[in-house]
């Protein structure tokens, strides 16, 4: 079967100037892949190339077995919450429903199917009740599920999340949690960002340390240790409890 | 002599027209926040208008050609980084005005009309316009329907919106340009100035109603002909200038909904200070329910 996710020494980064070198990765369907970094490390930078936003300066990408501009609208995304406008008159249901324009068109109206798969996927994060609701009176977390609710309704085989677990509460983080076991399970390849590294070990199958350029890629147990979290965040001085 | 001899006639019909034209384009300026932009596309449209007057071709070619320079202008900036788009729109919309104005003055005897460029002349619009009105107003409808989801995609989520394989950029000139086309439509009834007042005044009024697009979209048409019918009414009975009392009217219809959304918000405020809890604690309410019972608040 083909890799969800391959890249070999990949670079990416804007304008010519690469912001994180060195990237080598191999995802299979239904296994998940944390990003692990500082700020300013370049992990939104490495979701965006994956997406097709950010072009790919050097190495072999591939998304889906296509290059990833080929493959751009295939791949699920869950932006961070902040990116959106909470001023927007959209409901929870609304926004799902956004995740099933590709299924639907841009101008046929929604079907029966794609109301049943919106109310699904708002149940599988734990928010059918708040089905109604303006997306921007949610609170920070319920706003991460019902994004994470949109990507579900899409039913993605690769699923990009930005930092899905920043400012999010601990029944929020349960839910989604979740919702993502679920999906591997069922075959979905995930690349979630994060700095938190109980996230990275309880749900990535691989970690992927990166600052600027890619410092190690494996399981949790080989690559979350203070050695190799001390090469990746630099002499600052890493106090981690594992 | 026919019904569409009277000018009152006209008049009304092209306020029904321009208001509805108005409503429609206004919840995508407002909820876009490009409220400003359409200001600079108001006041760029005005040379456009006076160029063709001069010139001798169609006024609305005129402010449409000034208006769709101004649009791709800002959109260009709008994409630049390190660019400050809203300083450059502000010098492009005080230097349209201006040379509008410098064109008015090359030309003697022109300054009567200036005031019909600037705030309208309603009752001397022609059932050719009335025409022009009415197709713009189905071409607008069509596309803003059409349109209608990767509109709402770009404006609410643009990285998401870039990720499901939209082009935003595109979009964004797609909207650009509705918006000129309405400017450029609704000057005879209001004006190349006054026009702004027709478009953002009914959809931001509407906003403050309702929290659901068809909702706040249907509100914003009824705002934008309202004001319109009864802005000419005020002004045949106590010969006031049109333009002038339909934006004043559109003016009122924002106020109101305001006043009225800030005493449907003060009687949830005071509930939410339970009778036990007698001293408040200030700024600190149940985390992020306390943004709904907040008004939403357009701004640029």
């Amino acid at each position: 079967m083909d890799s969800a996710l391959q890249y070999d020494g990949v670079s990416v980064g804007y304008h010519g100037t690469p912001v994180l070198t060195h990237v080598d990765l191999d995802l299979a369907a239904g296994q998940s892949l944390a990003l692990v970094g500082p700020n300013g490390a370049g992990k939104s930078t490495l979701i965006k190339s994956v997406l097709g936003l950010v072009p790919v300066l050097g190495g072999t990408a591939s998304v889906l077995g296509v290059s990833p501009a080929a493959a751009r609208g295939l791949a699920g995304y869950v932006p961070q919450t902040d990116t959106l406008d909470a001023d927007f008159p959209v409901s929870a249901r609304q926004v799902v429903m956004m995740g099933r324009y590709r299924e639907i068109g841009w101008w046929r109206p929604a079907r029966a199917a794609d109301r049943r798969a919106v109310a699904e996927a708002l149940d599988r994060v734990g928010l059918a009740d708040r089905a109604g609701h303006r997306f921007g009176t949610l609170s920070g977390g319920q706003r991460q599920r019902v994004l994470l609710a949109r990507a579900i309704a899409a039913e993605p085989r690769l699923l990009l999340l930005d930092e899905p677990f920043n400012g999010v509460d601990a029944v929020s983080q349960e839910a989604i949690a979740g919702a993502l076991r679920q999906l591997t399970a069922a075959g979905t390849a995930l690349v979630l960002s994060t700095h938190d590294l109980a996230v990275a070990r309880d749900l990535a199958d691989l970690v992927c340390l990166v600052n600027g350029r890619q410092w190690a890629v494996g399981p949790p147990a080989e690559t979350l240790t203070v050695a190799k979290l001390r090469e990746a965040y630099g002499d600052r001085g890493v106090l981690v409890e594992l | 002599m026919s019904w569409w001899d009277d000018a009152l006639h006209r008049a009304t019909v092209e306020v029904i027209l321009a208001g509805a034209l108005g409503g429609l384009v206004g919840v995508q300026v407002v909820l876009r926040r490009l409220s400003f932009f359409t200001m600079a596309l108001t006041h760029a449209t005005f040379p456009g208008v006076v160029a063709a007057s001069i010139i001798g071709v169609n006024l609305l070619i005129g402010g449409a050609v000034a208006g769709g320079i101004i649009a791709l202008g800002v959109a260009a900036l709008s994409r630049r980084r390190g660019q400050d788009a809203a300083a450059a729109t502000g010098v492009l919309l005080s230097a349209g005005f201006a040379l509008g104005a410098g064109l008015v003055a090359t030309q003697s005897g022109f300054s009567r009309d200036l005031s019909s460029f600037l705030v309208g002349s309603i009752l001397t619009v022609s059932t050719t316009d009335l025409a022009t009105t009415a197709v713009v107003l189905a071409v607008v409808a069509t596309v803003l329907l059409v349109c209608a989801r990767p509109l709402l995609l770009v404006g609410f989520d643009r990285t998401g919106a870039q990720a499901a394989g939209l082009r935003t950029g595109a979009w964004d000139i797609v909207l650009l340009l509705t918006i000129e086309i309405v400017v450029v439509t609704v000057v005879p009834a209001v004006g190349t100035i006054l026009a702004l007042s027709l478009i953002v005044a009914p959809a931001a009024a509407a906003r403050l109603w309702s929290d659901r697009l068809p909702v706040i979209t249907a509100m914003a048409v009824v705002f934008g002909v309202g004001s319109g019918l009864v802005g000419l009414w005020v002004s045949s009975h106590w010969n006031v200038a049109a333009g002038a009392s339909i934006s004043l009217i559109a003016t009122a219809v924002l106020a109101v909904s305001w006043l009225s959304s800030r005493l449907r918000w003060l009687p949830t405020q005071l509930r939410r200070i339970p009778a036990s809890a007698a001293p408040a604690v200030p700024g600190r309410s149940d985390g992020g329910s306390s943004a709904a019972a907040r008004p939403a608040v357009v701004t640029q």
